[in-house]
């Protein structure tokens, strides 16, 4: 089968969009979490929220009326711009044919559910404007990226939740390596949506005043929205047309823990079968993994859960693997979380800098691994984990790791 | 030559009846699920017709527990999910922990689409400090899958695909790459739509149901779809597997195709050129030609563009040969249920390999001439029966079995 590698990186996120700005961002430890402005949140007992701020789709979607897109599908877009423009590629010269777009949410176009509703309240079911309609169902995410890049091939949308950008992107690494496609547009998008915020506001989810994972004293997740594609290719054709080579996708995992909607397993089960599986598939013994891209929610359950189970896995070993969460800074954008992580992970392998867990103060015996507090640092990772868990008990790990040229 | 993937049980339930045998018993009487709808009220005159599961009783087969925190999707989910597991003779784990090798790759378009809109609208009507936490679970795409997966413990990969009307044969082509790649022992394969209030007022709002309340497949004066709901799961193995086991293979998932027209989420390609592509690729993958299918199981509902594409893909594929190929449109029985509808395609295309017959289309005179679509049972003219699922939202699937 073939070997198949990342090439473009393209993100829009609550503390900057495009690769620069993105790990600009992310290793200097940018807070992009503040008080919501999308709705109003008087009636919650929290305000956080990690929206995009400044985003404006008239300057990406080109194909389409950008105001015709939902937000997830507009910041999809422009991901999808930016890493095809990070990759140097030109589509027009390819067969369209042997393209395809796969993608992760975990709530599509929820927006669009919202105006339903307002406008039921507002007037009920005659007043419900019908053109909302065909617009809301996850399937135009992807729909979407492939009418504005002309991607005729495989295209799909693996709503697996919080866990979803790491499923899309895993399934495009199969769809090349068994030679389906020649070229992937692969990752996630969220929107922010008060159908979200509430859910996790009713279970006592969202963190009071910042996110703190891996910390004694953390208080919960924040909610937050944006989208990342990556341009993935078999590695043969990235060589002759001399791209920049970010990582190469050695393998990944999946498991479902099968025993809660929304708590992990309590022993990190599912967790750790993910994880085992990607270093099976991408046939990496554990003393070779240098670094761990947290879930890291910042959840009080999640964190001690994700620790234990990495250290069920690797034993000692754990403890000197760096695993941190950039949750701290971006919040938890949803589906688009663990393809904004892959992001990172490849920028990380490819720079030699690992990204830090902000707002880490105090040690909690229940997580005692090494979360890279506060500060990037220089290790000059060769190969990553990067864990996704997810509402249903989906687990997801992708293992990728640095092109040595 | 990559190793076969075979059919070896499969659990449905349509509104024309449940459990596979019922199911195909059904489809082979040209039964037709119409109904008036119980789920659906709006509080104006119109009465909404639909396929779906009358008077649905999921104890029926999941016994009396643990039922109430399941939407209606989750719950059509699981049956099919049980019936499936049944249907392979599968005993459950005694242990508390998920079966890692048995996976569930489910399509959907709309998941728990009622759920979704529910929560919002009691956070809207009751204030925020009311609305039901429990309730939120059920607000992910994905949550029939995963509540499946706490029901039955299923340990192995829990995907869920949503390519629109395609869905139920995409995740049956991810399935079969899954099953492949050594990631799974067993995966259930196929898809699962409610019928709910928002999808049904989408279809209405947008001029696409029939007003005739009679979806006429393929037919001149069709005008419009009868939404229906269901869910279908095949259970997928390799040959080997199967064969090592002592199952017998009922079916083999022969080859899969699959594109994207790229041109409109809201509306189907006319120009019909990915649907012939997806054809084309389901019979190179399995290694046959266009005069070796002996039977159709046709994604045709009585939309206007998507029947039309449909003839205009098949017309390329087959050219003249197309009238003598047998047909059949299982939505003029189980009306048009979206992210189930490839699966439940998929499902009448085992009943047909297993009859070597295709089953009767509802409603069928005045059909076009190049059409072989009757209202009586047809024998298979070869061995490979062609499955197609096309979406308006540029997704089309295609997989042949025999």
């Amino acid at each position: 089968m073939r070997r198949i590698v990342i090439t473009g990186l393209g993100m829009v996120t609550p503390v900057g969009s495009g690769k620069e700005a993105f790990w600009e961002a992310v290793t200097s430890g940018t807070n992009g979490i503040a008080p919501v402005r999308s709705f109003d949140t008087s009636e919650f007992p929290v305000s956080l929220g990690a929206e995009v701020k400044d985003f404006d789709p008239r300057d990406h979607v080109r194909k389409q009326p950008p105001q015709q897109l939902g937000r997830a599908s507009q910041m999809a877009v422009a991901a999808g711009h930016m890493a095809i423009k990070d990759a140097r590629i030109e589509l027009e010269g390819l067969d369209s044919n042997r393209i395809g777009v796969s993608m992760g949410t975990t709530s599509g176009e929820p927006l669009f559910v919202e105006q339903y509703n307002d406008a039921r309240k507002a007037g009920g079911f005659d007043s419900i404007p019908g053109e909302i309609f065909p617009k809301y169902p996850c399937h135009v995410i992807p729909g979407n990226v492939a009418i504005e890049f002309g991607c005729r091939g495989p295209s799909l949308m693996i709503p697996t939740a919080c866990a979803a950008g790491n499923y899309a992107i895993g399934y495009a690494y199969d769809l090349l390596r068994i030679g389906r496609t020649d070229l992937m547009l692969a990752g996630g998008a969220d929107a922010f949506s008060r159908i979200t915020y509430m859910g996790f506001a009713r279970l006592g989810a969202i963190a009071p005043e910042r996110c703190q994972p891996f910390d004694k004293n953390r208080k919960g997740m924040v909610p937050g929205e944006g989208a990342a594609v990556l341009i993935l290719e078999p590695l043969e054709s990235a060589l002759a047309r001399q791209a920049n080579i970010y990582a190469e996708i050695l393998g990944y995992g999946v498991s479902c823990d099968a025993h809660h909607m929304t708590a992990a397993h309590p022993e990190g089960a599912g967790a750790m079968r993910a994880m085992a599986a990607a270093l099976k598939e991408s046939g990496v013994a554990r003393e070779q993994v240098d670094y761990i891209s947290a879930h890291g929610t910042g959840t009080p359950t999640n964190d001690r859960v994700e620790s234990l189970a990495a250290r069920r896995l690797f034993g000692e070993l754990a403890e000197r693997i760096p695993m941190s969460s950039i949750k701290s800074m971006i919040g938890h954008t949803m589906g688009a979380a663990s393809a904004i992580e892959a992001a990172c992970c490849a920028l990380a392998l490819s720079t030699g800098v690992i990204p830090p867990t902000i707002n880490y103060e105090e040690a909690d015996p229940e997580c005692d691994l090494d979360y890279v507090p506060n500060q990037a640092r220089r290790t000059e990772p060769r190969i990553v984990l990067n864990n996704a868990y997810a509402f249903g008990g989906n687990n997801a790990a992708l293992c990728l790791a640095r092109w040595e040229g | 030559m990559s190793e076969p993937v075979v059919i070896t049980g499969a659990g449905v339930i349509t509104s024309i009846g449940a459990g596979f045998e019922e199911f195909s018993s059904a489809l082979f009487d040209c039964r037709v699920g119409m109904t008036s709808s119980e789920v659906i009220d709006f509080g104006d005159d119109l009465q909404a017709i639909t396929c779906e599961v009358e008077d649905f009783s999921p104890q029926r087969w999941l016994g009396p527990k643990g039922i109430r925190v399941l939407d209606r999707s989750a719950r059509l989910l699981a049956v099919a999910a049980q019936l499936c597991l049944d249907s392979v003779e599968r005993v459950p784990p005694d242990s508390n922990e998920g079966d890692p090798d048995l996976g569930l790759v489910c399509g959907t378009i709309f998941g728990s689409i009622h759920s979704i809109a529910s929560f919002d609208w009691s956070g809207l009507e009751d204030g925020v400090k009311y609305v039901n936490p429990m309730a939120f679970p059920n607000t992910v795409i994905n949550s029939p899958a995963g509540q499946a997966a706490i029901r039955h413990k299923l340990g192995g990969v829990n995907s869920t695909i949503s390519a629109g009307l395609a869905s139920g044969l995409i995740a049956i082509q991810y399935a079969t790459d899954f099953l492949r790649l050594g990631r799974a022992r067993m995966l259930l394969a196929g898809g699962v739509e409610e019928i709910a209030e928002e999808s049904y007022l989408g279809f209405r709002k947008n001029g696409l149901l029939s007003s005739s309340q009679h979806p006429r497949p393929f037919l001149e004066e069709r005008d419009g779809v009868i939404l229906g709901e269901g869910s279908a799961l095949l259970a997928l193995e390799l040959k080997q597997t199967a064969v090592g086991r002592g199952a017998t293979p009922l079916a083999e998932v022969a080859g899969v195709g699959s594109s994207q027209d790229a041109r409109r989420i809201d509306g189907f390609s006319l120009n019909a050129v990915g649907a012939e592509r997806a054809i084309r690729e389901a019979l190179r993958t399995a290694d046959i030609g266009p005069q070796q299918v002996g039977g159709i199981i046709s994604s045709a509902s009585g939309s206007h563009g998507g029947d039309f594409m449909e003839l205009e893909a098949l017309r390329r594929v087959f050219g003249d040969n197309l009238a003598g190929i047998p047909i059949s449109c299982p939505k003029a029985s189980c009306g048009e249920t979206l992210g189930a509808a490839g699966a439940i395609g998929a499902a009448a295309a085992l009943a047909a390999v297993q009859r070597r017959e295709i089953p009767p289309t509802a409603g069928t005179e005045d059909h076009p001439q190049d059409l072989s679509l009757r209202s009586t049972p047809q024998p298979l003219t070869g061995d490979n029966v062609l499955v197609t699922a096309f979406s308006c939202e540029g997704s089309n699937a295609a997989v042949v079995l025999r």
